[in-house]
């Protein structure tokens, strides 16, 4: 294989692994701009991601499947916010429930449907633009190649940065997380916001996970997230939970995750082990190198109103 | 980035007494063990629905369970097997929790142990069972001390979170023992790439007639020991003042961010006896890509105990069950493995919600993630 294929093939396999991981990036950092600090983003990963497995293979449309597995995503965002602003439960520890039950609950559901089984998606979704981009050598076939969905995470990922910078509701949902007494005193509702940006949370993560089995890897497997959830969470931390600079990092490390998977594809022997260990090392570093700044929202992780006696 | 251990709050046990079966003054341990078995009844409420909505006889399966894991005495001693480790790393998570840390990261811990562990075991065949299980021990506590290291630094130093760094780092355990298996570690006399096997009369023995192995009474004794550390030494003070309180901690001259480190990687070094446990007493040897993944079910167990560390005991018993059950009901009722972390993910969930379980499970561990130092 040539240079210049093995580099298309290295870009391509990159821009198609960042789409999850900006997606639950993206999401993980509206959740805790609001104050609900969600670690359970590898289970609805796993959950969303079965669930859309499942509706591909039975109806073959890879639109409905995303959408089934954006709303399981909203269904646990949503549960999760509640059990967090209104039950006040502890959110470290419900999100790490939430990673135990949600990949167990996907694994089981998994083994249920199919068995020993497992089965392929024939055909992902299509790749409109591809072709276009042939005149230009490298970037361009590995832009235009990609399948639809990508362009739209892109887009979505896009929207949302460019509303959570001027919207109201995204005033209100800082503000839950940075100054929820302040919120509740002009007459906002903490926990309704709350759980709305972890509804909205549930969204991306949902689509995160539907797209990393129907778009990317075009199975499921009981684990398939493999730990892309954890590190969805730790580049929302990285990039201090802005959403644009939070999609440009899944962007980078989306590159580093997708080593692994464009390395083969090239045709280039190296050992998969240590091109696995690279994205996780990078965000220990980044978050070294980056993160020591950052600050989290004030309220994070803290129930409102605050428990007595603080 | 920095968390911080909460003050102290008594919230929880109120909304608890709200509740109207929260302990009473006099009978906080009754009170602790009945909330525990309802936890556990809400979780099997819970699961035994989605057995039933999959096709499932919930009532049989869970009587299955427990006639299988802990009623039959074969069945008991593989649940006690089962349970060794999960307590080990149970104490692991307790001992970081009461200096008012989330340690995360005891998967990897417990790959470094077992790693160093397999490597070291093979080459002191000469010194006999107990040589072999120090020095393979010894070992493992080096290299989940120094695993933990890591995130305990970047907290210390850098005030970094150590949820993500301890998170992260199980990653890289994963990938990199696996690589070390598969390259320079691998004994290339055997088919599937693992380290040099520790010959069975080299493991540890089973206790007396029981099918139950001596690392058991190893996992028991940690249990008093930590006891007696965290509260009969000045460390041990000192870390649980830090956690009950850390800017009070540190106006009574209690070196915070030491005590941090220390907490952490003295947490990882006893996740890491859970991995030496495994190698020198059921496996022999470390297999690539092999992750026992013990780390949430230790968080269970945690909480389930009350954040005590008697509680434990019980706690890690009930685990074992599980890990058991998820051995042999696929067999025996045809319920897939995953059932099981969807069972404990439920008796966690449960377990996070205070107004159902009184406050002092994590009265003293509501982190503040926000305010940075």
């Amino acid at each position: 294989m040539s240079a210049t294929a093995i580099l298309t093939a290295l870009l391509a396999s990159a821009l198609l692994s960042a789409a999850p991981l900006m997606l639950a990036a993206v999401g993980e950092s509206i959740g805790e701009q609001s104050g609900v600090l969600n670690l359970g983003v590898e289970g609805t990963m796993a959950m969303s991601g079965f669930v859309a497995f499942w509706t591909a293979l039975h109806s073959g449309n890879a639109p409905v499947a995303l959408l089934a597995g954006a709303a399981t995503g909203v269904a646990i965002g949503c549960g999760f916010g509640l059990l967090a602003a209104y039950v006040r439960a502890n959110q470290v520890v419900l999100g790490l429930a939430l990673t135990l039950g949600g990949t167990g609950a996907s694994g089981f559901l998994f083994r249920e449907a199919f068995g020993s089984d497992q089965p392929l998606l024939s055909n992902g979704p299509g790749r409109p633009l591809a072709g276009f981009g042939d005149w230009l050598p490298v970037v361009g076939p590995a832009v235009t190649d990609q399948r639809w969905f990508v362009y739209v995470a892109w887009a979505l990922v896009v929207a949302v940065a460019v509303w959570f910078g001027r919207s109201r509701l995204a005033l209100r949902i800082r503000a839950a997380g940075e100054a929820p007494r302040a919120l509740d005193a002009t007459g906002g509702d903490v926990a309704a916001t709350r759980t709305a940006a972890s509804a909205l949370a549930g969204l991306l993560t949902g689509l995160a996970g539907a797209s990393l089995v129907v778009v990317e890897v075009g199975f499921f497997s009981p684990g398939v997230t493999a730990g892309s959830g954890f590190l969805a969470i730790a580049l929302a931390m990285i990039g201090g939970l802005a959403p644009g600079r939070v999609a440009l990092l899944a962007l980078a490390f989306g590159a580093l995750a997708g080593l692994d998977g464009g390395l083969q594809v090239a045709g280039v022997d190296a050992p998969v082990e240590l091109l696995r260990i690279i994205p996780y090392a990078g965000a220990l570093l980044a978050l070294l190198a980056l993160g020591r700044g950052r600050r989290l929202p004030t309220a994070l992780a803290q129930p409102y109103p605050a428990p007595e006696g603080r | 980035m920095v968390i911080e251990a909460g003050q102290r709050e008594d919230a929880g046990s109120q909304s608890a007494s709200r509740t109207g079966w929260a302990p009473a003054a006099g009978n906080r341990r009754a009170g602790a063990i009945v909330e525990a078995l309802l936890t556990i009844l809400v979780a099997a409420g819970i699961a035994g629905v989605v057995l039933l909505l999959t096709g499932h006889d919930p009532l049989a399966a869970f009587a299955e369970l427990v006639q299988r894991t802990l009623l039959r005495s074969d069945g008991l001693e593989q649940t006690v097997v089962q349970a060794c480790p999960i307590l080990i790393t149970a104490v692991a998570v307790h001992v970081a929790a009461e200096a008012g840390l989330w340690n995360i990261g005891i998967d990897g811990q417990v790959l470094a142990g077992a790693f160093a562990g397999a490597v070291t075991g093979p080459a002191l065949g000469g010194f006999g069972i107990g040589g072999l299980a120090l020095g393979a021990a010894l070992a493992g506590v080096l290299a989940g001390g120094l695993w933990a290291a890591v995130p305990a630094l970047m907290r210390s130093r850098y005030g970094l979170n150590e949820i993500v760094s301890t998170i992260m780092l199980n990653y890289v355990a994963l990938s990199l023992t696996a690589w070390l298996v598969k390259g320079p570690f691998r004994d290339r006399s055997l088919v599937t790439p693992q380290t040099a096997l520790i010959p069975r009369e080299l493991r540890l023995p089973d206790l007396g007639p029981l099918d139950i192995h001596a690392g058991a009474v190893a996992a028991l004794a940690l249990v008093p020991l930590a006891g007696f550390v965290l509260h009969r030494t000045v460390s041990g003070f000192e870390l649980r003042a830090t956690g009950a309180n850390p800017d009070a901690a540190r106006r009574a001259l209690v070196p915070v961010r030491r005590v941090w480190a220390g907490a952490l990687i003295a947490s990882g070094a006893i996740a890491a006896l859970a991995g030496v446990n495994d190698v020198l007493a059921t496996k022999g040897t470390f297999q690539a890509e092999w992750n026992p993944e013990y780390g949430l079910s230790a968080f269970v167990v945690v909480f389930l105990a009350r954040r005590t560390l008697w509680g434990l005991l019980p706690a890690s018993l009930f685990a074992g069950a599980l890990a058991y059950g998820a051995d042999v009901m696929p067999r025996a009722a045809g319920i897939a493995p995953a059932f099981f972390f969807l069972f404990e993910g439920l008796v966690l969930a449960t377990l996070a919600i205070p107004a159902l379980v009184g406050g002092r499970s994590f009265a003293r561990l509501v982190s503040r993630l926000g305010t940075r130092r």
